[in-house]
């Protein structure tokens, strides 16, 4: 994929996203409020949970429910803001996979309900909204937080099985 | 910079095929659309979208394909899809979007399909 086509720069010199190995177990990930690099985080997370003994169906699940946490943070929470950021933070321990993402919004006011493809196509509802669903059907745990001046927080959990 | 599709469109035995290179995303609305009208334009009555293994796709392009299946609808067309890895035939189920368009192994088995139906 070409730079272009992800709308992504990835370019070492330009890049304006950092990513810090906090621990053999735990990294960070710092996000610019910007289109195409929730496709940093999803490849980030990717990588590790491979590193770590993830299968590919689930490492597929990953991928998906973290780039789509990104999003949500820069667009509901972030309100697509250019000096705002999005951290992602990942631990692995115990078999447990986790993935923080942190936006600078003033919180979710309504979680969307599951969607319904039938208004959808009938346009009674819009065809957007899906992000949430998709990371409650791809993850085993999701939890939204809102701590005290920090902005939101979604966790979302992924056990490997034995 | 925005993302863009490269959308090829090839009529094949009685169906239209639209091919989509490049990531699925909210950005791909004008280039699907654009695609998917040209398509019905040309008198296309069974549509079959091909998508890459190897693309992206996100909820903002599950967004706009369900947009273009509720066009579709409106018109009576019969939509198909193939190309997709296994983790977004699952993601397309997990959504429904399986109800209203069938998912194919291959652009033939497609295309055969496609011929007997309606």
């Amino acid at each position: 994929m070409s730079e272009q086509e992800t709308g992504a720069n990835l370019s070492v010199s330009e890049s304006r996203e950092s990513i810090k190995i906090l621990d053999e177990r735990t990294l960070e990930i710092d996000l610019p409020n910007q289109f195409g690099y929730e496709q940093v985080a999803m490849e980030c997370a990717a990588s590790f949970a491979k590193l770590v003994g993830f299968v590919r169906e689930r490492i597929d699940d990953l991928r998906t429910a973290v780039a789509e946490a990104c999003l949500n943070a820069m667009e509901h929470g972030n309100k697509w803001r250019t000096d705002a950021r999005v951290i992602v933070t990942m631990n692995f321990e115990n078999g447990t996979f986790s993935v923080s993402v942190k936006d600078e919004g003033p919180g979710v006011v309504d979680l969307p309900e599951d969607p319904d493809i039938q208004k959808k196509l009938e346009q009674l509802e819009p065809a957007r909204g899906l992000g949430i669903f998709l990371i409650r059907h791809l993850v085993d745990d999701v939890e939204f937080n809102k701590p005290a001046g920090e902005g939101n927080v979604l966790r979302m959990v992924l056990r490997m099985s034995y | 910079m925005q993302p863009k599709n490269e959308i090829t469109t090839e009529t094949r035995d009685a169906a239209t095929l639209l091919r989509i290179k490049g990531d699925v995303t909210v950005f791909s609305e004008p280039f699907l659309k654009e695609a998917y009208l040209g398509a019905t334009r040309q008198g296309a009555n069974r549509i079959l979208l091909v998508f890459d293994k190897e693309s992206y796709i996100n909820s903002g392009g599950i967004a706009v394909l369900i947009q273009i299946l509720a066009e579709a609808r409106k018109r009576s067309q019969v939509v198909g899809i193939t190309g997709l890895s296994e983790h977004f035939k699952k993601i397309f189920n997990m959504v429904g979007i399986t109800k209203f368009a069938k998912i194919y192994g291959s652009v033939e088995e497609g295309l055969s399909a496609m011929a007997s139906a309606g």
